[in-house]
């Protein structure tokens, strides 16, 4: 038995290419392929007595196609939606500062007399703090200590207090402003989901807020995709970045490129090396290398693309799965953003 | 048995020898840990943390409509002695074999501690989704492999023995100078710079020659845009025309933003202050201490631009309202590096850029 599998090792390791090493375990010598520093320097230790004119990096005839890739993308607009225990910690805070701190100086605030500090004083009256975000609460009484919030209440929310500050600067302008005649009104601030989140419009660079959004085009064989072109001959990866997206996507945008370097790439094999039509040369698949580009202003234009790409999307992280490949996403997936 | 274990080991081994290369092979085997990393949403991992949870238990309506923490406390016919409920941390620390020993600072009840934070501020939020990938994104340098960085010379040079007094002397400084400046390491995911604090900086000469009054508006000012308590300090220089004594007179208040206060700050000032600048240039590019730390200086009517001191302007004597300096103090170990995170962040720069 033991002779058996030593033989079928050995028949099998003489079919393997030579310059691996029978010394060699197995699972190293599949990625000894890939282990440069070190492999680089023993094997050109090694070869230097036998043949010194084989290199460590041997030349091989290009037989991918090299893309440049675009990841072009919105930052987030808005600060992130809180959790609920952040909500539930950062108003305890509040309440607790409350207690702790000094009290409120309001003569230095407010001169005696004015219009602003009667208003103060009805408001510190109803509100028996001067904080206006923590809702009704006394810090210097005796039942200070019942500070925590009951189950439904809604003073943790930030939606709230920030229509509570809104009411409130309200009211002071009412109540002090010479014209009674005329209600002041103080802008709200914009809401957090916008018509297109709405109306679920994936083309809109107003979506999703808070989040990071990239740009996905849709090729015309269907596939969904990071704009990409093959790299022209004479070209940096930088200038073939810049033309790709003006080619696919459009001269009316605001860009800008980050770095010089790529942040992230994508290796696609064929099931067969195709073959060129007019050069002959086979290609066993490409190899895309994707640039960072963060989008200023303007909106992406398909009308003109070389490429004829049939629609684009901005789709945050989590919304990109659907539409591209697993083996796609699982090599994109960790230059995108979290948030 | 033996008959089929060789063609096993065949069947496995042989098509591999087919495969145009290892390394394609390779790529396909490899598993990595972010793999199988769980999507990281924070609700996630707190109801992994704890089912029972106040935020997520299900409570009927009328036990929660019925609770009223008051008026079940006033139901007690005997209150609990104060001691019970109200701890008070001793004033002195009589050592650590003293029965009554002061809690933590992280404890309310502990005289040091300090509440907050009480909000996820915007600027801070802004770094880490956008700037800090920016960052190191800009600043990768290509190695390709076997690269070796050439040799540099040693930061402190040898005495050359050319006389026997140089024996066990001490290694001499950088040439031009006795400074030795920091060693900038190549900008990798875990040393990203980043705004570790900031300094406001009054120095009121006035509090010297005429009254302290000064000295009290300036740190109130300094205090109300900062909301740090400031530190005082004494002159330093002998100054005769300002008739400043060092040691004698108060003359500048400081304080020192961290954390959640620094970035309110830093928000304050860049999307407040800094665009209602009249004919303001921007932060001189020579300007920092080639170490990382950008200094650069508000005017007393840009100092009351800050809505803190805008919304009670009336208070502040006008004359009195202090200009300060304000000193950014960054994780970056070389000025170039700083200076590429606070455009980033919003801060402009003029001028010629020294690196």
């Amino acid at each position: 038995m033991a002779t058996g599998t030593n033989g079928a090792r050995r028949a099998v390791s003489l079919l393997r290419p030579s310059r691996l090493d029978f010394g060699v375990c197995r699972s190293c010598q599949e990625t000894i392929g890939r282990r440069n520093y070190a492999s680089a320097a023993t094997s050109e230790s090694t070869t230097a007595s036998t043949t010194p004119s084989s290199s460590a990096f041997p030349v091989v005839s290009p037989v991918y196609t090299i893309n440049a890739g675009v990841v072009l993308s919105r930052p987030p607009q808005i600060t992130r939606d809180l959790e609920p225990f952040e909500k539930a910690y950062f108003f305890y805070q509040k309440r607790l500062n409350e207690r702790l701190a000094l009290p409120f100086t309001k003569y230095f605030y407010f001169k005696r007399g004015t219009p602003l500090d009667e208003d103060w004083k009805k408001k510190i009256q109803a509100r028996q703090t001067p904080a206006r975000d923590i809702g009704k609460y006394n810090a210097y009484a005796q039942d200070a200590w019942n500070d925590e919030l009951l189950l439904g209440a809604k003073e943790s929310d930030p939606e709230y207090q920030v229509e509570q500050l809104v009411l409130d600067a309200e009211s002071t302008a009412n109540a002090t402003s010479q014209d009674t005649s005329k209600k002041e009104e103080i802008p709200r601030p914009h809401p957090r989901v916008t018509e297109a989140d709405k109306k679920g419009d994936q083309k809109s660079l107003n979506r999703l807020l808070p989040r990071t959004l990239y740009l996905l085009v849709q090729s015309k064989d269907g596939y969904w995709k990071l704009p990409s072109t093959p790299i022209q001959t004479q070209e940096t990866l930088r200038e073939a970045a810049e033309r790709t997206l003006s080619q696919t996507a459009g001269v009316n945008m605001n860009t800008w490129m980050v770095g010089f370097h790529p942040a992230g790439h994508h290796v696609y094999n064929n099931r067969k090396p195709h073959a060129d039509k007019v050069t002959g040369a086979e290609s066993h698949g490409e190899k895309t290398f994707f640039m960072k580009s963060r989008i200023m202003a303007g909106q992406a234009d398909l009308s003109a693309s070389a490429e004829k790409l049939k629609d684009f999307k901005w789709l945050s992280k989590e919304e990109i799965p659907q539409f591209v490949t697993q083996q796609y996403y699982s090599y994109i997936k960790n230059m995108l953003a979290d948030r | 048995m033996a008959a089929r274990e060789p063609s096993r080991y065949l069947a496995r081994g042989l098509p591999r020898t087919f495969v145009p290369s290892a390394r394609s092979q390779a790529f396909l085997n490899r598993r990595n840990v972010s793999d199988e990393a769980p999507a990281r949403r924070l609700s996630d991992q707190l109801e992994d943390l704890e089912t029972a949870s106040s935020l997520t238990t299900s409570v009927s309506e009328s036990a929660a409509s019925s609770f009223d923490p008051i008026a079940r406390s006033k139901t007690r016919k005997t209150q609990l002695p104060r001691g019970r409920y109200q701890f008070r941390s001793p004033k002195y620390d009589r050592g650590p074999l003293h029965p009554h020993q002061p809690p933590a600072p992280s404890d309310p009840s502990s005289r040091l501690f300090v509440p907050g934070p009480f909000a996820l501020p915007r600027a801070e939020q802004t770094y880490n989704s956008t700037v800090a990938s920016d960052i190191l994104t800009l600043c990768y340098v290509h190695t390709p492999p076997g690269f070796k960085p050439p040799p540099k010379a040693p930061r402190l040079r040898e005495w050359d023995d050319s006389s026997p007094y140089h024996k066990n002397r001490p290694l001499r400084g950088p040439r031009g100078g006795d400074v030795l400046r920091l060693l900038r390491k190549p900008i990798k995911f875990n040393n990203i710079p980043k705004i570790e604090r900031i300094t406001l900086h009054s120095y009121v000469k006035e509090a010297a020659q005429d009254n302290s009054g000064w000295l009290h508006v300036a740190g109130i000012a300094v205090q109300a845009i900062s909301n740090v308590r400031v530190e005082t300090f004494k002159s330093k220089a002998s100054v005769a025309n300002w008739s400043l004594v060092p040691g004698r007179d108060t003359v500048a208040v400081k304080a020192e933003l961290q954390g959640e206060n620094m970035y309110h700050f830093l928000g304050k000032l860049i999307d407040v202050v800094l665009p209602r600048l009249k004919d303001w240039p921007g932060v001189k590019g020579s300007s920092g201490d080639s170490s990382g730390n950008i200094t650069f200086g508000l005017e007393p009517e840009q100092m009351a631009l800050f809505p803190e001191i805008e919304v009670n302007y009336d208070m502040y004597p006008p004359k009195m309202i202090p200009g300060c300096h304000i000193t950014l103090h960054t994780t970056a170990k070389a000025d170039k590096d700083a200076r590429l995170l606070l455009s980033a962040m919003g801060i402009p720069f003029y001028g010629k850029i020294v690196q």
